[in-house]
Formats: structure tokens, sequence, C-alpha cells
């Protein structure tokens, strides 16, 4: 396919945000998979919808240095070092955490509408 | 022995029945149901005319044969050779009066030779009726059966153990019976006399103190040497074992004693009457009326209170009287959970005094304890706030085993069973009163409703969270199955805390039999059993018994389904399947964490229930259970309950297997 040369600035964009999705999706996924191998999703989900043994963690609300700050020295979760889990593999996790999408509406659930 | 003594109802007389006075007779006298409906101040008095309608029904009148077996030497014997042969009156068809006199309507077993007599006189004199023999595949399971029927209906079934080895399988059911504070009546066979047993196996099976194995962890126990002593033994452990605070007892059965010629002794049924509960002093109790009236927070907090329907009643009645908040910790169905003070944990802390009923665990109440290297206690607590703890607990603990909990001072501490002292202390409340109090209830009310619907409206909206993940989210399984139930009159046999307590959070629980609390020792392979104990209890009742069951207890007592086949009771089982022992993988990542050795993927070392992936709803139609699954889009599930649920209308048990997310 040939691209008008008047098009080149558009095209560039569009590749850009194209390779910006690319590499988003790619981190996320090597989050999801930092986030199981450390067991993450032991307390807190596979989703990050907590339970009896974790808190939710889904929408991730804190920037990356307080999310930083909650794992590393923390009151209740056992607390990863840098030794176990570098700070680049961390933010990979936050990441991944960050892409898990919004479940569906309560209007869209029958099964939850419990009256 | 004691001569006849008609005068008196309670008392019954064992004889030939050649005489003229049938020993089925004293089915007309003392119901031990009534017994225990009446020590805890309950009106079952339909309960306790069923029962003996029931005992009535299973002694009808021995056949000819049986007549003729008991009475006359067999032909072609002599009587010194029919002596030898055979027995007319062994001691064991006195044992099953003594069962009957005390109501059993159920007695589990796994088979043993040590209480061979007395499962013939069960089987044939009984005819198998009240008691009815449930046989299980493990003492553990027939044990944990008893816990479970006695949480529904407020009355303890015996369990045969099988001497040395059958205690010793029952044991860890036993163990949490005593932590959860659950009566039943444990009958141990054995073989006191060395001239009476059998060489080989009788011995291994024989012990000198056959109780000592579960001793730490039963109120009382009896070893009786004669069948007089057996009954008044029996009527002892009954008592004792249902007065508040309840738990197991023991008894052995000599296996001379069930085989012997009764003969012409005449045998005394022991009369029953019941033991009042403690109460709280009246003066204590005055005063914690006062502080609660006084104060400006306070909070209830109750634990292993309720006995029945009426327990939840009498705690409506003294918390709408105060509007204070109740924090329920779900030993048993304390509150319901959809009335408006009805609220979590986290007001604790602010309140400035707190009621404790029955807490199994006082300082855990107050404060906790950080799992870090360094165990630092923090107190939950405000710093000011008073503690009132009633409850039975000092009645109750031994020496061994730590369940009772560290020691926490409360500041008025009451001795008594808080159902039993809870009327008093509302009619003291309400008298305590001024009117400028009782005018801010509106307020409090109002203050409560709305933090009960936001609470409520908070679980709803975290069930959304994973709503279509696979494997199942816990939240989707509990909204599934309340789909499916909700129009039922439901009852949940097991517990959901390893679910996140999803039940207590979506589904609405205001009916004592709702709800059967926790095992006690948190020792697995109380789960299955204990929910199918529920769900025998629930049978005549017509009621759909609902488990949730967990894939490690299973893997303990899988014979339980064997024995919901083959007894055909009705429960559908929807599994919690998340392919491990999940509470040690968290324990394992967090020592490894502490230790900074990292966790990628060792945790399921050691953890683990797959590989090979265990299909649980294979193992469970291999014991004649209807079954389907595994399954693990949440899609499948629902519908796969509905076609579960009409197997279970038909009276038999149902299992569907969902693999989920870990909690």
């Amino acid at each position: 396919m040939i691209i008008p040369r008047a098009l080149y600035p558009f095209a560039l964009v569009a590749l850009s945000l194209w390779f910006d999705a690319s590499m988003a999706q790619d981190t996320a996924e090597e989050g999801r998979a930092l986030f199981e191998s450390h067991q993450c999703w032991q307390c807190h989900g596979y989703e990050g919808q907590g339970g009896g043994a974790g808190v939710r963690i889904t929408p991730m609300l804190y920037p990356f240095e307080a999310f930083s700050q909650l794992v590393r020295h923390t009151n209740l979760m056992p607390a990863y070092s840098p030794n176990v889990l570098s700070d680049e593999n961390l933010r990979l996790i936050w990441e991944f955490v960050r892409s898990i999408p919004e479940p569906p509406a309560l209007e869209d659930i029958p099964e939850l509408n419990l009256e | 022995m004691k001569s006849e003594d008609k005068s008196n109802p309670d008392t019954v007389q064992k004889e030939d029945a050649g005489d003229g006075v049938s020993r089925r007779d004293f089915l007309s006298s003392a119901t031990a149901a009534g017994l225990a409906a009446a020590s805890l101040g309950t009106s079952e008095k339909a309960l306790t005319q069923e029962f003996a309608q029931t005992r009535v029904a299973a002694l009808a009148p021995p056949s000819a044969m049986q007549q003729s077996m008991e009475d006359d030497t067999p032909a072609g014997y002599s009587s010194e050779e029919a002596q030898e042969y055979f027995v007319k009156n062994p001691g064991s068809d006195f044992m099953v009066d003594i069962l009957k006199h005390l109501g059993f309507d159920y007695i589990t077993t796994n088979p043993g030779s040590s209480f061979r007599g007395i499962h013939e006189s069960i089987v044939n004199y009984g005819g198998n009726q009240a008691p009815e023999l449930i046989e299980a595949s493990h003492e553990e399971i027939a044990t944990a059966m008893n816990h479970g029927y006695y949480k529904v209906t407020g009355r303890p079934l015996a369990m045969l153990a099988h001497g040395t080895v059958g205690l010793q399988h029952a044991a860890m059911a036993v163990y949490n019976a005593w932590c959860d504070r659950a009566p039943m009546v444990i009958l141990a066979g054995n073989h006191l006399d060395v001239q009476d047993r059998r060489p080989g196996v009788e011995w291994s099976h024989s012990a000198q103190d056959c109780i000592r194995v579960v001793r730490d962890y039963i109120k009382w126990d009896d070893n009786p040497v004669s069948l007089p002593h057996f009954a008044e033994s029996m009527a002892r452990a009954y008592k004792i074992a249902m007065t508040p605070p309840m738990g197991p007892v023991a008894i052995t059965l000599d296996g001379h004693l069930q085989e012997m010629e009764v003969g012409d002794q005449q045998l005394m049924m022991p009369a029953m009457t019941p033991t009042q509960p403690p109460s709280g002093d009246w003066a204590a109790v005055r005063e914690a009326a006062d502080w609660l009236v006084e104060a400006e927070n306070p909070v209830i907090v109750v634990d292993l209170m309720s006995h029945d329907q009426e327990g939840m009643e009498r705690l409506i009645a003294l918390a709408e009287a105060l509007q204070a908040p109740v924090v329920n910790q779900y030993g048993r169905t304390n509150f319901p959970n959809n009335h408006h003070l009805s609220q979590g944990a986290s007001v604790i802390a602010q309140a400035d005094l707190i009621l404790g009923l029955e807490l199994y665990d006082t300082w855990g109440t107050i404060n906790s304890l950080r799992d870090r290297v360094h165990k630092d206690e923090l107190r939950k607590a405000r710093p000011d706030a008073r503690v009132i703890d009633i409850g039975t607990k000092e009645l109750f603990w031994r020496s061994n085993y730590q369940s009772f909990q560290r020691y926490y001072a409360a500041d008025l501490s009451i001795s008594g069973d808080a159902q039993t002292t809870l009327p008093v202390l509302t009619e003291a409340v309400q008298s305590a009163m001024s009117r400028s109090r009782r005018s801010s209830n509106g307020e409090r009310e109002e203050r409560w409703r709305a933090a009960h619907l936001r609470a409520r409206e908070q679980a709803v909206d975290a069930a959304r969270y994973a709503w279509n993940a696979s494997p199942v989210s816990t939240a989707r399984l509990y909204a599934e199955l309340w789909n499916v139930v909700k129009d039922r009159d439901w009852a949940l046999v097991s517990d959901d805390n390893q679910q996140s307590r999803w039940a207590r959070r979506l589904w609405p629980i205001d009916k004592h039999y709702q709800w059967i609390g926790r095992s006690g020792g948190a020792g697995l392979g109380y789960g299955a059993p204990s929910a199918l104990g529920a769900a025998l209890a629930h049978r005549p009742e017509g009621r759909l018994a609902i488990n949730v069951q967990r894939d490690g207890d299973m893997m303990y007592v899988p014979g339980t389904f064997w024995t919901a086949a083959h007894h055909g009771i009705p429960m559908l089982t929807v599994t919690h399947d998340n392919q491990g022992y999940h509470q040690e993988f968290m324990h394992l990542q967090r020592m490894s964490a502490r230790r900074q050795r990292g966790i990628d993927g060792s945790s399921w070392i050691g953890n683990e229930l797959r590989n090979p992936d265990i299909d649980l709803a294979k193992i469970v139609e291999g014991m004649g259970v209807w079954s389907e699954g595994p399954y693990t889009d949440p899609k499948d599930v629902g519908p796969a309950i509905a076609r579960a649920l009409d197997v279970v209308d038909s009276g038999e048990p149902a299992f569907v297997h969902v693999r989920t997310q870990p909690r």
C-alpha cells in the first residue's frame, strides 16, 4: 500500500498510537505473569477483586509510588522487598492491575438484583 | 436391684416379657427431647410431641418369632445346650432401652466388633428406629454429622465408636465439637475383662482407659461396670452434655455387659429432669444494664450464644431497647443480618462500651496481633472503652489444649449462659433508661439504618468484581446459588468464611436454622460431614440444605457423600474448589517474603491439590451421587445448579463441581 506523502504525519501518529497500545498490552501481559508467579492473586484474586484474605485492588487509584510504598512497607500483607520483587517488576504488576477492565455495571447483572 | 416403682412415671422396669410387664412400656414416660428444649427455656412442645410419637411407632410389640426366641428354648436343644448357644435377654437390649428413653433420633457409626452386641440390639430389638443407625465410612464423618445435627435441632445424637481405633479416628471431630460447644454422646465399645477378649485383634482394640484419648476435650466420661451403672451414667452424661456450656461426653460400652444374659434382673430406667442453665448474677446484670444505658456508643458483640430462634429474639429485644449495633461473629446465627442493627466489626473501634456475649475470643475481639517478625499487639477498641463479658467460658476449659484464647480482664465479667441471662438484662436496661435516653433511640435508629444500607450497597457492588472471571469468583457462586434457592425454605449447612463471607454479605439470614456456624477447632474434615448431619436434620422439615464444599476439606472425608447417597439425604453441594490448601499458600508466601527468598511459583509446593487435577464430581459419582462438572466458566454454574436442584427435590443428594477463585 502506498501512502500519499500528504498523509505521512497522520500515518506516523497512527503507527505511534498502535505501537503504544501494543506496548501497553505487552506490559500488562508481562505484569499479569508476574502477578501470578508472585502469588498476588492468592489474596487479591486473579482479577484483583479481593475478598476475605486481601483487599480489592481494582480499580487501581494509587500512583506507582504509593502502590510501591504499600507493598514494601505494609501493615497487613507480607512485605515484598526489592530483593524478591524489583521496582521494575513491581511497576509491571502495577501496570497490569491498572489494565484490569471495569466489571459490568450492577444494572447489567440481574443475578445481583437480590431483593 | 431396685424394685419396680410404678408410681413414678419416669421409672421404668425391664423384665422378661413373659411376666406381663412389657419392657417397652417405658416409652410413655419422660422424653429427653423435651428435656433438651426445656433446659434452654424454649417452647418445643410440637417437637417433643413428635418425638414421643416417633418412639411409640419405633417400639411396636415384638413379632411372634422374636417373642418365641426370647421366651422359649428352641426345639431340639436341651436347656443346658440353649444356655451355651443362646441369649434370651442380652444386656445391650437394655442399653437400647436407655437410648430410646433419652430420645436419640439417630446413632451414627462405623461398625466394629467391640459393640456388636448393641449393634444387633439396635437393629433387631429396637427395630432400627429412634435411634436409627446412620452408617459412615469413617468415625470422623460419624462424629461430625452429630455436630451438624445438633446445630440445627438443638438435640444431641449418639455415636458408636469401635474402642481404641474408632475413638482415635473420631478424635479430630470430637475436638471440633468441644471447641464449638456442641453436645453429643460418644459410646465406645471396649472389653475390660481379659478372660472375655478373643485372642488377637480384640486385645489391640481394648484399653484399660478407653476414653483417655479424647478426655482432654470432652466434658465428662464414665466406664460403667454394670447395667444399672450404665443407665445412671447415661442419664448423667446426657444432662452434663446438654447443660451450657455444652459439649461432648463419652461412655464406654463394655463388651461383656452388652452380650451377657440379663436373666431376671430388674433394671431401672433413671428419671430424667432438665438442668436449668446457669444465669448471670442479678446484681452484676443490673450493673451491666446501668453501664449499657449510660454509654454513648454501646456495641454488642456476639459469638457462640444462640441455642435456637429464641436466642435471636432475645438479642433483638436487647439491641432494639438500646438501639445498639450488633456485631455477629457467627459462631451461631445470633442476629438477623438484614436487621438495621446488624453491623460490621469496624463499629467496635467507635464503642465506649462493648458487651460481649459468649465470645470465643474476647482478647481477639478487642485487640489484634500483627503477624510480623515481632508480633506487636494493637488495641482495636478505644483505650477508654469498657468491656462487659457475659458467658460460660470460665465454666468450660481444661488445661492442655489452648483453645481458651488469650486472657482478657473484662471490666465486668459475668458467668452465665448469655441466652438465659438476656431477658433479665433487657428488663434491667428498660428499667434503667431515662426518658431522654429513650428519646435518643430515634436518632440512633436512623444512623444505624443508614450505615446498614451503606454496607449492604457496598457488598452488592463488591460482588460485581471478577463477575465474569474464570475460574469462577466466589461472589458469583453465591449469587448464582441465591437465584436458584431464594424462593425455597433454605438452610446453608456450611461456613462461608473461606469464601469471603459472601453468604453473610449477600443472603438474608434471619432464621436460626439457616446457618450452622463454624467448626470450632478449625480441623479439616468437618465441613462435609457436619453439612450432611445438618441436612439430615432438615430432611423431615423439607428444607433445602445447601453445602458449599471446599476441596481440601472434602479430600479428608470423601466417604461423606456415600453416606448421603446410602441414606437418601437430600443436600445440594456446590464446590469451592481452589485446587489447594489456600490458607497455607499464604503462610508460605509470608515466610518467603519475610526471609526475602521470594515466592516465584514455589508456593504450590506442599499446598496444591492439582497435578493431577482432582475430579471431585467423578469421586462422588462413584459413590452413587448425581454430579456435574468440573465447571470453570461462570455461565455454566447457574444452569447446573438448577439441574442439581431437581435431583435434590426428588430426595437425593446432588453435587456440582465448580473450580473457583481462591477466596
